[in-house]
């Protein structure tokens, strides 16, 4: 039994790598180097974009930096395909994990024709039917209601999905989320709420947004259990995460869990000088301290499995040719064309939709409007 | 005020600055907290960071945590909370990060800021502004290149207002202050920078409610407010290498607008072409084109013509080609003086 509402963060593996309490069994060498695998090239994807991003090959990019652990963890905790997520703008490294294609992730972070979601979207708001991995609005908290609703679906339907649903810390200040959480819980629904707090909206401080002292206790006032966690330590976040996942799979109700995280880079790139405006440079190293790539590494070390410079310098060189690879691929498909702008708006193409496009048509086509 | 008026009244009075269409807004703010100690200015990342486009940058260590703060992230709370506070004696200034995000505020802005005077008769009032960046052409997708005004024009109570010009922008946004009734007060983002315009140094407003002529011409009035104002001054530019003389309207406010302005123009050209880059079902160019007709039918030598943005979300790739340009604008003229 994981123990909701505690005064500290769960967690399992101290920042210098040593257990603060006994490992669970499953987590041998090989879980912990896959996960480690797995948020390192989450690591390089966001180095590599920002690169793009630079080359003005895309136009908008958030990094996950530093939340690994947490979106991985979340990932490894669920039933992916089978379980229904709605994520929010900062979830490619959850999508990553969750197995959507790096194809896939690159073709929407440049608008191309390989993109699934056709160009309709700025960059980095994927969606991913394979893995129930809904469209990603941008409008903060937008997605908490109808993740209550797809959660209240499904208990209706009688099947034995969950939904999950994440978001910052900023967001549970919106309207939506409270309304959510509240709906969530009087319909019982089996609804895992995630909130990624990263201590910062933009440049507001979690202190500036809420007088609450933590976010998972909001969880009291909508009748559902809170759970704190230390969101940069990947077995406390699969432990917990994948306990109270299976509590809510097995009709206990929703749950919220709080993972507390940091994230180390900027907002986006629209925020490139986060340090110069609203955070000190002191701030950012005591989390660079906490890294949960480097806290893996350190475990593994103190069990004897250590990953060595070359196995690391091997999943850098790797991630960082397949990003190279699926971009040329994705840039190589081309830029949907402007019939994008009107397919897809409705199911049925009313008449003065098909009008415009007929209007749009001639004047790309140089007739006569 | 005509464009040689415009010119007269800024020579008249003395010197100017030329400066662009964002520190017009972050002027005329600090102008007017520093003339009225009610007025208060809050918003996400509006303090430190000084806003995500910077339109309040400095505000802050100058005026102080009290009067310049970051809210937590929620809309309603910060319409809701503007209205309290003027409900109560201030003037707040309420920044939405983007025209976008005032969905998660609109309860407030149609429940509560448009219609408290209405409901109390007159006993409370909620003098306030709400600015926000809106409209596309900076590559953003839809949750960050709506054109929402309608739903705003669209509600009793709230005046609506969308500069162009680094002018205009201060002189509205002052005038928004000072008036008595909630505004909101929108602000074309792609032209934050790229509008670059001389403001005089003293002090001075813009009435609501009064449209600009940009220039005069004969042949056919083209009318247009915000983000699309260069792109009229570009097909105008056009027409007129090919002979067209084209009055040139900028509408300023849209809630009241200036439908004497409009229609005298109509009168003399005979044709009128609407643009705006909003959607075009409900798009407030519809009740210009109706006000024109029912005002001016005589007068018509054409029918009414419009340019809108299509009614679709609003793309990320293609949106060069979903925003009325030039050209778009430049056919509908041809249209209208071939009829
Ligand atoms: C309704 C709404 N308001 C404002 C914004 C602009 N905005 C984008 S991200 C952001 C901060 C979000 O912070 P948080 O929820 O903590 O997530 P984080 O980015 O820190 O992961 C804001 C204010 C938005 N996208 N939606």
């Amino acid at each position: 039994m994981i123990q909701p509402f505690t005064p500290e963060p769960i967690r399992y593996v101290a920042e210098d790598g040593t257990p603060v309490q006994p490992l669970p069994a499953r987590f041998t060498p090989e879980l912990l180097r896959e996960l480690h695998g797995l948020m390192l090239q989450a690591r390089e994807f966001d180095r590599k974009l920002i690169t793009l991003l630079r080359q003005g090959r895309t136009t908008f990019y958030a990094q996950s930096s530093g939340m690994e652990a947490t979106q991985v963890g979340l990932a490894r905790s669920i039933r992916v395909g089978h379980d229904w997520v709605w994520p929010y703008y900062r979830d490619h490294t959850l999508g990553l994990a969750m197995g959507v294609p790096m194809f896939e992730l690159i073709s929407q972070c440049l608008g191309t024709n390989s993109d699934t979601c056709r160009g309709r979207q700025m960059p980095h708001h994927f969606a991913a039917q394979a893995q129930n991995f809904v469209s990603i609005s941008s409008s903060i908290a937008s997605q908490v209601p109808p993740a209550a609703g797809n959660a209240m679906a499904q208990k209706y339907l009688g099947v034995d999905e969950i939904t999950v649903c994440t978001f910052g810390d900023g967001a549970t200040s919106e309207g939506d989320w409270h309304a959510g959480l509240n709906m969530a819980g009087a319909a019982q629904a089996p609804a895992l709420f995630v909130c990624e707090n990263n201590q910062w909206a933009i440049s507001t401080s979690i202190r500036e947004q809420t007088a609450s002292e933590t976010i998972h206790i909001k969880a009291k006032a909508y009748g559902m259990p809170g759970y704190y966690v230390d969101g940069n330590d990947i077995v406390a976040v699969m432990e917990v995460m994948t306990a109270v996942a299976e509590g809510v799979r097995a009709g206990q109700g929703p749950a919220l869990v709080e993972c507390l995280t940091y994230r180390v880079g900027s907002h986006s790139n629209a925020d490139a000088d986060a340090e110069k405006h609203y955070r000190t440079r002191e701030e950012v190293e005591e989390w660079l301290g906490r890294d949960p790539i480097s806290r893996v590494e350190k475990l593994l070390e103190k069990l004897g499995h250590p990953v060595s410079a070359e196995e690391r310098a091997e999943i850098i060189a790797r991630t960082h040719r397949e990003v190279d690879e699926q971009v040329l691929r994705a840039e190589a498909t081309g830029q949907p064309d402007w019939r994008i702008i009107f397919e897809d708006v409705y199911a049925d193409v009313p008449d003065h939709l098909r009008q415009q496009e007929a209007f749009l048509r001639a004047e790309q086509s140089g007739g006569p409007a | 005020m005509t464009a040689t008026q415009d010119r007269q009244e800024q020579g008249a009075v003395g010197r100017t600055r030329t400066i662009n269409l964002i520190q017009a807004v972050t002027e005329a703010i600090a102008e007017e907290m520093e003339r009225d100690n009610r007025v208060v200015l809050f918003g996400e990342d509006v303090g430190a960071r000084g806003g995500v486009f910077m339109a309040t940058a400095g505000l802050q260590e100058r005026f102080g945590k009290h009067r310049v703060f970051d809210t937590p992230l929620s809309e309603a709370s910060i319409v809701g909370a503007a209205v309290g506070m003027a409900v109560r004696g201030l003037r707040p200034i309420a920044e939405i990060q983007f025209a976008d995000y005032m969905g998660p505020g609109f309860d407030q802005i149609i429940s509560q800021a448009a219609k408290i005077r209405y409901r109390s008769a007159g006993q409370f009032t909620a003098p306030m502004v709400i600015r926000t960046p809106s409209g596309g052409g900076v590559k953003g997708g839809h949750h960050h290149s709506q054109s929402p005004e309608s739903y705003y024009t669209h509600t009793p109570g709230l005046k609506v207002v969308m500069p162009s010009t680094p002018y205009d922008a201060k002189g509205l946004l002052k005038a928004a202050l000072r008036g008595e009734d909630p505004v909101i007060y929108f602000e074309p983002k792609r032209l934050y920078r790229a509008a670059k315009g001389e403001v005089p140094d003293h002090d001075y407003v813009v009435k609501l409610g009064e449209a600009a002529i940009r220039r005069e011409g004969d042949d056919l009035s083209l009318i247009g407010y915000g983000g699309v104002m260069p792109d009229l001054e570009k097909a105008a530019d056009a027409l007129a290498a090919e002979g067209v003389s084209v009055e040139v309207i900028d509408l300023r406010s849209l809630v009241p607008w200036d439908r004497d302005r409009v229609l005298t123009s109509v009168q003399k050209t005979g044709r009128a072409v609407l643009v705006s880059e909003a959607p075009r079902i409900s798009n407030f160019m519809g009740e210009v084109a109706y006000v024109i007709q029912e005002q001016a039918f005589d007068s018509l030598t054409a029918p009414v013509g419009q340019v809108a943005g299509f009614d679709t979300p609003y793309p990320y790739v293609q949106d060069k080609v979903y925003l009325p340009g030039p050209n778009r604008i430049v056919a509908a003229c041809v249209q209208a003086l071939n009829y």
